[in-house]
């Protein structure tokens, strides 16, 4: 456990650790691009440079071990200079061409040049080095060569974390630039990660170009619904428009975030968003939609049944177990989901693709029920008639559904989730317009956060839940989404 | 004085076992390993590629206790500008080299050798690959050499001509097969190498200096030379003088020596103006500076440049010395690897500068830039490689700050027709 001193603090250390990371522990901030925690350390950059006693040049933070005494400054004339003449290095061949540069505004070039140089540019504009402008390189990527500094965290990235490698530095000197290997597409399913990382413009988003400036938007924490993995996130949007997700690093479960997680947005915003209601292929107003979903319902009083979703927050399964017990009165009921827990791509994916399968069984664990082949069984024979359940949950008693010909009555988000055959669909707030409790395939529970307000008329699933009953004659009294949740233990 | 390194007649085995060749193979795989680097320390031998380290020293890091297996590698990479004395110990004293190895490999544990050899040497790859068959032949290399129970392969390797790759971190990027970039020090190569393991590498004057050590002790190496430069050092000499060439001398021998005495001084209306004593990535010395200096690592220290390869470049009045810099400058930018940022963005930066100085679109100002971007690569990279532009850079303005206003001011050099090169 060495112990050193940095800009006359005192702190001991793990074995092992940086200058980088003590400073860290201290509190002393040393400007980087390109060190990334969870990257290998490449110290190409140079930027992180401090002055250890007694060494004869300047160190890099990255790269140098903590060792026992040592005499650490970052605040140095030596150390400002070189961070001032790294500065100057990397923007000689820049474009400055940050008035359309997505990245102004959260790039690294432009807050170290403020923080750490202020200097003016003594190289003339005719003398930069060109590279290629904006290029698409995968699905998700924009590629911008001239903007980048060459710190090489997304070579590392792709050969470290999602093991592709697909990136390489071509060429030398000045002329090194950033490319695909030949044939090559950047398209591992966490290439977003790369525009986060990138400490510049050079990647950018493509999903996220030019849709907003970064200083308008609004940022609110929340979890990725993607899957079983249940990451944190921060969903970033402006005047209730979501323009993007970014990962929220923590210890427990993710670093990164993947393309597909960050892209689940886009249904909230999307064309076939649902703000009505659906019988068989028709769009009806909410309350005549209701109306006839709960006469339906009435008219086959015994036979009707709910079936959760692993798909739902704890507080609206909780909702629909309420719904079952209290205003249907009945046994036929399912809160019983089994899937395979566990990342499957050794990143982040879970092979579990439901956001909510523990969360569902915590309903089970209060509430009892069926299983969920038990379930199936009573609507193969005719014993259920009317489901009423979540659109993707639907999937789970499909054939037995189609079998028996039973009625299907699902809620839905969009158009898009509507099972074939369905016979009527009730809109819902989905999680980025509502708060609800997950709980991910670590037990972990984790909260989503509403970033912006759903479309008039479009209520919580839980709240609609409680319609429902109010129009089949019973109340549940459900006035938050907390209610239902009286006797789970949670 | 004795050649040790170049000698005539010894490039085929035959000649080379007439001249006593192989006997000090024999004689150290009788010693311990631990005597043989003992003997080496005591010689004073240090690396001849430019750093001048003790080679004694160097082969005593490889941890005793490692694991797994050790490396030798020979550095035939000679890219430095100025310098072709390598390429002329290969061509005359192949098996110099290979003994030398053999003797190294042995003192460090190591049963693979490698010699990773400049691309562009294409004879001299052939025939070491002739004479490493040849000493094969014979059992100095391979499997239970002279039936000590020591095995030692040898290869060749050929580099693809990046200069880069003469630091011996990219070398040993190269040599694995990926792009040759140097590697962050520590850990250092004595304890993660090649193919992560512990290595030795040495230059090709170094490891042909080892046989001569064994033979007649190192005793005997240390008195030749000046004090901690210790043994003979090949030069090799470029520019006006008469006969230009590599030069094998001791250590210590007067800068005047070697270009009046072994190159007959400078062709008959030459000057001398300026002459870079190592290799072009050291800095220049003015005329009176190189002709008081000795050639050995102190002195040259203490004249404020290095020893370096050897590579004494002689320049006379007639030159322009904002043209050389910026020669220098365009190699340099070629061959900066390119991953750290002032070295990369560095190099094109000062080549730019002395373009426009010396297409006369340069101010006073430009020089005054050209300095300080220097000052800002120093010392400031993961290898030397930006310090080998940044010394000449420092030192040319520095000395010759004349000629730069010069070209500032839209004339050329004083010493040339103005306008003109």
């Amino acid at each position: 456990m060495p112990k050193l001193t940095i800009d006359g603090k005192t702190i001991e250390v793990a074995k092992g650790a940086t200058l980088l990371e003590a400073a860290q522990q201290l509190g002393v901030y040393i400007p980087r691009y390109c060190y990334h925690p969870k990257l290998s350390v490449s110290g190409n950059c140079r930027m992180c440079m401090v002055e250890v006693k007694k060494a004869p040049k300047l160190v890099t933070a990255c790269s140098t071990e903590a060792a026992e005494g040592m005499i650490v400054r970052t605040d140095t004339e030596n150390v400002k200079n070189a961070r001032r003449d790294v500065l100057e290095f990397l923007l000689i061949n820049h474009p400055l061409d940050c008035p359309i540069c997505d990245q102004a505004g959260e790039c690294g070039l432009q807050d170290y040049y403020m923080e750490y140089s202020r200097a003016k540019s003594r190289f003339p504009q005719e003398e930069k080095v060109r590279r290629g402008k904006r290029r698409a390189v995968g699905p998700h990527l924009m590629l911008d060569n001239e903007r980048c500094v060459l710190c090489t965290r997304c070579v590392r990235f792709c050969s470290e974390v999602t093991k592709t490698s697909e990136l390489e530095v071509m060429e030398r000197a000045d002329h090194s630039y950033i490319d695909l290997k030949e044939g090559r597409a950047l398209d591992n399913g966490y290439s977003l990660n790369i525009a986060d990382i990138c400490p510049v413009g050079a990647f950018t988003s493509r999903d996220f170009r030019f849709k907003q400036r970064v200083w308008f938007l609004k940022k609110t924490p929340t979890v990725c619904l993607g899957c079983a993995t249940g990451c944190l996130t921060e969903v970033h949007h402006n005047e209730n428009t979501v323009h993007r997700i970014v990962p929220r690093p923590n210890a427990e479960t993710n670093t990164w975030l993947c393309d597909h997680g960050r892209m689940a947005y886009r249904a909230v915003q999307a064309g076939d968003r649902l703000a009505k209601g659906v019988i068989k292929n028709g769009l009806i107003d909410l309350e005549p939609a209701l109306r006839e979903v709960a006469s339906r319902i009435d008219e086959n009083h015994a036979s009707a049944a709910v079936l959760g979703s692993p798909w739902l927050s704890v507080e609206d399964n909780a909702a629909l177990a309420r719904l079952a017990a209290d205003a249907l009165k009945t046994e036929n009921f399912c809160f019983d989901f089994k899937a395979e827990q566990g990342i499957k791509d050794g990143i982040l994916i879970n092979q579990d693709p439901a956001p909510n399968t523990a969360g569902a069984a915590l309903i089970r664990a209060g509430r009892g029920g069926l299983t969920l082949e038990e379930f199936a069984r009573r609507v193969a024979d005719g014993r259920i008639k009317v489901i009423v359940t979540e659109a993707r949950a639907a999937a789970f008693i499909k054939d037995a559904v189609k079998a028996a010909g039973a009625r299907l009555i699902v809620f839905a988000t969009n158009k898009a989730e509507i099972p074939a055959g369905a016979y009527a669909t009730l809109p819902y707030a989905c999680y980025f317009e509502t708060p609800g409790t997950f709980v991910n395939y670590q037990g972990l529970k984790r909260r989503a956060a509403p970033a912006v307000e759903a479309r008039e008329g479009v209520k919580p699933l839980w709240a609609m839940v409680n319609k429902l009953a109010v129009y089949s004659g019973t109340s549940l009294r459900l006035d938050c989404a907390e209610d239902a949740l009286k006797g789970i233990e949670f | 004085m004795e050649s040790i390194l170049l000698k005539d007649k010894v490039r085929g085995l035959e000649g080379y076992f007439a001249a006593g060749g192989y006997k000090p193979l024999k004689k150290a795989l009788a010693l311990k390993p631990a005597e043989i680097i003992e003997e080496v320390k005591k010689s004073g031998l240090r690396g001849r590629g430019g750093a001048g380290f003790p080679t004694g020293l160097k082969w005593s890091f490889i941890p005793k206790d490692a694991e797994g297996p050790r490396y030798l590698v020979c550095n035939a990479d000679e890219g430095e500008p100025g310098t072709f004395k390598d390429r002329e110990l290969i061509l005359k004293n192949p098996h110099a080299l290979i003994e030398g190895m053999a003797i190294a490999g042995y003192a460090i544990g190591a049963a693979h050798g490698y010699i990773y050899i400049r691309g562009e040497f294409t004879a001299e790859a052939a025939l070491l690959e002739t004479a490493i068959a040849d000493a094969r032949a014979k059992g100095f290399i391979g499997r239970n050499i002279l039936g000590s129970g020591f095995n030692f392969e040898l290869f060749v390797h050929r580099g693809a001509g990046a200069y880069i790759c003469g630091e011996e971190t990219a070398l040993l990027e190269s040599l694995e097969g990926f792009k040759g970039q140097p590697r962050l020090k520590p850990p250092f190569p004595a304890v993660k190498g090649l193919f992560g393991s512990p290595t030795v590498i040495n230059n090709v004057e170094t490891l042909a200096a080892v046989p001569a050590i064994m033979e007649r002790g190192g005793a005997w190496y240390a008195v030749i030379g000046a004090g901690k430069s210790a043994g003979t050092k090949l030069f090799c000499v470029s520019g006006p003088v008469n006969k230009p060439g590599v030069y094998e001398l001791p250590l210590g021998v007067p800068l005047r020596d070697l270009l009046e005495k072994s190159c007959g001084g400078l062709k008959a209306g030459k000057k001398l103006k300026a002459v870079i004593p190592g290799g072009s990535s050291t800095p220049v010395l003015t005329a009176a500076e190189a002709l008081a200096v000795n050639l050995d690592y102190e002195s040259l220290t203490a004249a404020g440049s290095m020893l370096g390869s050897g590579a004494v470049i002689v320049i006379d009045e007639s030159q322009c010395m904002v043209k050389l810099l910026q020669v220098l400058a365009r190699f340099y930018h070629h061959e900066s690897c390119g991953q750290c940022t002032p070295c990369r963005e560095g190099c094109g930066w000062i080549e730019k500068l002395l373009n426009r100085l010396e297409d006369g679109r340069g101010t006073v100002k430009d020089i005054d830039t050209l300095y300080s971007v220097a000052d800002g690569m120093m010392g400031r990279t993961i290898c030397p490689l930006a310090d080998a532009m940044a010394m000449p850079v420092m030192s040319f303005v520095k000395k010759f700050r004349s000629e730069f206003e010069a070209h500032a001011a839209g004339r050329c050099c004083p010493s040339e027709a103005p306008g003109k090169h």
